[in-house]
């Protein structure tokens, strides 16, 4: 039982190790991809710079230095979606290449196959996500010193399983109607709208604002403010944490959704549609 | 009774053409009749034959051998590789199906062949102390160890389609699934390929392979089965010597094309060159129903 599992355990990471060092070398033969992905990110920063300074700094949503509020804001929302869309853009690219019905034919569970390719696509967002603070902090003066580092680690691990279960539903509507960008573009602007990623949700009406709390993401972007701006701990942190938490029903359905997905698109002979 | 590699147990397949969902001024779409692509097609191929799927356009070769592959599920009937049912152990099938499509854009671009056979290696659960030697066997394999550096995205067609060859060949599959593995192919390397398929089927690889070619099926063929419209119409287990020529009146008549005496002449001269002399008749060589096999 014992060897067998260890077997499967040194299986899955060789198979991330092929997984990472695909992506590694596809984004290192694109060198001038990820120079103009890091103009337009200091082009957004100077713009949320200057409108923080020019609102004032009489202004402290949640009672943080607005700048900051933003920086955090948009940079965990370009996680966060980035997340999600690994997973569509990843079964969309398959469709469209053919790549897909040959990824179903090797020896890799193709659920399995989906969480590493995205895995790739997360470390690659997050890698972005630090690059996007420490220009804010380099380039504009903002100050994350008081960050708790271990509410920031569990609220990131937490958002992860959220995102792979919406990433994974994403993915299972593309299969099933070939139309997974239409709940993306959902996801994305209820997302940029409700949870607060440039005003704080207080600012919506009243039956938005129970809708917006009711989201998982918002609950994520709030306990990443807390943790990253204000070095709120764990323990401080606790009901929004479990709150956060209960989102995780979704990596579940969303596993069983792509499952059902897939076998439907291989009864209905619709794998390679798109 | 002899253990078969593939089972093909009366596997019928349609594609529906969905809509269902659509409101009432489109709903037509949804009404039309699902198209069939294969229907009530059954056979046995016993280990290191060659069955070659001989049809033309649309006749159902690809969606068999995407059926074979436990890609798609078949609507009725039941397919068994190595005595593994394609829909319920799926796993265990791909673990032994290795299947060369015809999707020229199904690699990384900007990798090279080496670094795309590794990442698949990886998926193929290949021992990572063997799986640079495997992927370089495989490669010299498709002719392709002078280009293993070579990013794949300055590949003609014809590589790209003898690195899908050398892909499928990772696993050492003992079941290898081709569909119109030559397309791309110049006739040198054409040769080739089909001197490679002859050896992999000596070693006990059993090959489905799919074709509109008579040629290639003549050239290549333990078994061939002419399939029409999604059904089997012919099935004949010696298809070399005096047999080609019915084997190929009766392809030539579910393709439409007896009667137009230009194609025929030349049908039947490439045919000529390439089944050789005729042989004498073997007994009960050719089997018309749609259910023969191998013994």
């Amino acid at each position: 039982m014992i060897p067998r599992l260890s077997r499967s355990v040194a299986l899955l990471a060789d198979k991330m190790v092929a997984v990472l060092r695909r992506a590694i070398l596809t984004a290192l033969r694109y060198p001038a991809g990820f120079a103009l992905s890091a103009l337009t990110h200091l082009a957004e920063l100077a713009v949320f710079f200057f409108l923080a300074r020019s609102i004032g700094a009489g202004y402290r949503p949640e009672g943080h230095d607005y700048f900051l509020f933003l920086l955090v804001g948009t940079g965990f929302y370009s996680f966060l979606l980035n997340g999600i869309s690994a997973f569509l853009n990843l079964i969309q690219e398959a469709q469209t290449t053919g790549m897909l019905e040959v990824l179903m034919t090797t020896s890799t569970s193709p659920t399995v196959l989906v969480l590493l390719s995205a895995f790739a696509s997360f470390l690659s967002s997050a890698f972005g996500m630090f690059l996007y603070l420490l220009g804010g902090a380099i380039f504009f003066g903002a100050s994350l010193g008081a960050a708790n580092p271990w509410s920031v680690l569990i609220v990131l691990l937490l958002s992860l399983v959220i995102v792979v279960g919406l990433g994974l539903i994403a993915a299972a509507v593309q299969l099933a109607i070939q139309r997974g960008s239409a709940i993306l573009w959902a996801i994305g602007t209820a997302t940029w709208m409700m949870t607060g990623t440039l005003f704080p949700v207080s600012a919506l009406p009243g039956p938005l604002q129970w809708w917006a709390r009711a989201f998982p993401l918002t609950q994520a972007l709030t306990c990443m403010r807390a943790a990253l701006l204000s070095g709120s701990s764990p323990g401080q942190l606790f009901p929004e944490l479990a709150q956060l938490a209960s989102g995780c029903l979704l990596l579940p359905l969303g596993w069983f959704a792509f499952d059902l997905a897939l076998r439907s698109a291989r009864r209905r002979g619709s794998l390679a549609y798109y | 009774m002899a253990f078969e590699a593939i089972i093909l147990n009366a596997v019928s397949k349609r594609y529906r053409r969905g809509g269902s969902w659509l409101p009432w001024p489109h709903r037509e779409l949804a009404l039309t009749e699902p198209e069939w692509a294969v229907r009530d097609l059954s056979f046995r191929l016993a280990p290191g034959r060659i069955l070659v799927l001989l049809g033309p356009n649309g006749s159902g070769k690809t969606t068999t051998l995407k059926m074979v592959s436990s890609i798609l599920f078949p609507d009725e009937g039941s397919i068994l590789v190595q005595g593994h049912d394609t829909v319920h152990e799926d796993q265990a099938v791909r673990q032994r199906v290795g299947f060369v499509l015809v999707h020229e854009r199904s690699f990384f671009p900007r990798l090279t062949a080496e670094e795309n056979l590794e990442f698949f290696a990886a998926l193929e659960e290949v021992p990572r102390a063997t799986r640079t030697r495997r992927v370089a066997e495989s490669l010299a394999l498709a002719g392709l160890n002078d280009a293993s550096g070579k990013l794949v995205m300055k590949f003609s067609s014809g590589m790209t389609q003898r690195l899908g060859l050398a892909r499928a060949l990772l696993k050492r599959p003992p079941i290898l699934l081709l569909d119109e593995p030559t397309r791309s192919l110049d006739p040198g390397s054409a040769e080739q390929f089909w001197h490679l398929v002859r050896a992999l089927a000596q070693q006990g690889t059993t090959i489905l392979l799919a074709t509109h070619s008579f040629t290639e099926a003549a050239a290549v063929a333990d078994e061939v089965a002419i399939l029409q419209q999604g059904r089997m119409v012919h099935h004949d287990d010696r298809p070399s010597g005096r047999n080609s020529s019915s084997l190929r009146e009766t392809y030539f008549r579910a393709c439409g094309r007896i009667g137009n005496p230009l194609l025929d002449e030349l049908d039947l001269a490439i045919g000529d060159g390439v089944d050789g002399p005729p042989e004498p008749p073997a007994a009960s060589s050719s089997n018309s129903a749609p259910t023969g096999g191998p013994a």
